[in-house]
């Protein structure tokens, strides 16, 4: 019974607080209420919650911007990936096609010497197209798409614009085989432009030519031209070779050894034009016919 | 009831932090829910009057601070409808879940009106049209940030229930010795 009583009486007492509390607690709103909305001023109370609230929005709004301007930043990016991948493939496009402008620009510049120099033949040329090269340095020949049905026939001379290049060595009906002057079987009655000193060219593969049966007395200097002597009747006169790059006068022997650089790369013919005379015929009916 | 009181208020806390920066971002178009309005609905219903009055005066302040124009009339228009809500759900009018949340959208709804009545009579200058459209488009947007709100913070009032509940367990006395 006393327990009942006294559980009672601190339940009453509990109450009370908490209704004095809620008045309380009524009162102090009702009356900042009533000072914020009659007063209108930014008083202390409100500078502190200010002061409380702004420091943690700076940091949600830095923390917020800093992550958007990492998305644009990573969006960006992307972009510019994707860019870059477009200009990649523009710059290889024309690339591609720069190669292509380049190449025509390459052949019309060598069509455009043929024919300056097919105009300053005396004959009549044949252009003809390099098909196939044998490189070796036993053989050094070429392909080209002219045969027999165009007239060519063995022993025709084939030259560019450089100078010589060769002579027809076989012929097919429609394809022919070139000797190239530098192949080591190949010689050709030659003459120093300057001096007019007269010797054959062999030919020395890779390393071009060898002008011999130079006299050691003979007037030869390196940068000389060496062109066709004209001698032999296959080649014309005057028809460019090579130039001296290096002389050598040994103590023995009566002839210099002097090596001639071709005038043609003969790695990079593509066309060549081949003269329709056929000397060779006219130089066995003469009973003069060469040996090669 | 201490520690629920404390975490709620800080969530409350947070949740003008989120609303004052973060939200601002979201399109026009779209509006900006009003979250600590499904806070100071949430207080109303599981919170007691003194606790509740105390952390809806404290947070709804702090927003009459970062945003009111006329200061105290936010904290006086949720104070009203926390005490509106409060006594409809100790009548045990409103213990029903199921209306929990239609009654946040309209007691949103009305203390919007409320706020414009008021705002019309204090700052009739500066105060723009009445819009049904934004008033409605609001209000929607508050039921259905309200929905994932109150399961939240019903979970997580539980948790901190049960915690208490399990830190006041009696302990069991030692039997004595015969």
């Amino acid at each position: 019974m006393r327990k009942n009583s006294k559980a009672h009486q601190e339940r009453s007492v509990g109450s009370t607080v908490r209704v004095l509390l809620l008045i309380t607690l009524l009162l102090v709103v009702g009356l900042l209420l009533l000072a914020a909305m009659l007063g209108g001023k930014f008083g202390p109370l409100h500078q502190l919650t200010l002061d409380f609230i702004g420091p943690l929005q700076s940091v949600v709004t830095r923390t917020a911007t800093g992550v958007v301007n990492l998305k644009n930043d990573y969006v960006a990016l992307l972009d510019v990936r994707d860019e870059n991948k477009k200009l990649q493939a523009q710059i290889d496009r024309y690339l591609n096609e720069l190669g292509e402008y380049r190449e025509g620009y390459s052949t019309y510049r060598h069509l455009q010497e043929l024919l300056e120099m097919k105009e300053k033949l005396t004959f009549k040329p044949i252009a003809a197209r390099v098909v196939g090269k044998e490189p070796s340095y036993w053989y050094q020949t070429i392909v080209v798409d002219r045969g027999r049905n165009d007239d060519i026939l063995e022993g025709m001379i084939a030259l560019a614009p450089g100078g010589v290049v060769g002579q027809v060595l076989h012929t097919a009906e429609n394809y022919s085989k070139i000797l190239l002057a530098n192949a080591p079987s190949s010689a050709i009655d030659a003459m120093v432009q300057k001096s007019r000193i007269r010797g054959i060219l062999k030919g020395a593969g890779e390393k071009g030519y060898v002008l011999q049966y130079v006299l050691k007395t003979a007037d030869v200097e390196v940068g000389d031209h060496i062109v066709t002597a004209g001698i032999g009747g296959i080649f014309p006169a005057g028809i460019p070779l090579g130039r001296i790059s290096k002389i050598e006068k040994k103590q023995r022997g009566m002839f210099q050894e002097i090596e001639v650089e071709p005038s043609i790369d003969f790695q990079k013919l593509e066309y060549v034009l081949l003269d329709p005379t056929d000397r060779k015929s006219m130089l066995d009916s003469l009973n003069m016919s060469p040996k090669r | 009831m201490a520690i629920p009181v404390i975490v709620f208020w800080a969530i409350g806390v947070a949740l003008i932090v989120v609303q004052t920066t973060l939200l601002e971002h979201l399109p026009v178009w779209l509006a900006r829910p009003d979250l600590l309005y499904v806070l100071v609905a949430f207080l109303a219903y599981r919170f007691a009057w003194i606790p509740g009055i105390a952390v809806v005066f404290s947070l709804t302040w702090m927003v009459d601070v970062v945003a009111g124009i006329y200061m105290g009339l936010y904290p006086l228009a949720c104070l009203l409808a926390f005490t509106a809500l409060k006594t409809m759900s100790t009548k045990s009018l409103l213990k029903e879940s199921t209306y929990q949340i239609p009654l946040v959208g309209l007691s949103f709804f009305l203390t919007q009106i409320f706020l414009y009545f008021v705002s019309s009579l204090l700052l009739p200058d500066i105060l723009p049209e009445w819009s049904w459209p934004g008033s409605m488009q609001r209000t929607i947007l508050v039921v259905l940030s309200a929905i994932p709100l109150f399961v939240l913070f019903n979970r997580l009032n539980e948790y901190l229930l049960k915690r208490r509940l399990r830190g006041k367990a009696p302990r069991r006395r030692p039997p004595r010795p015969l």
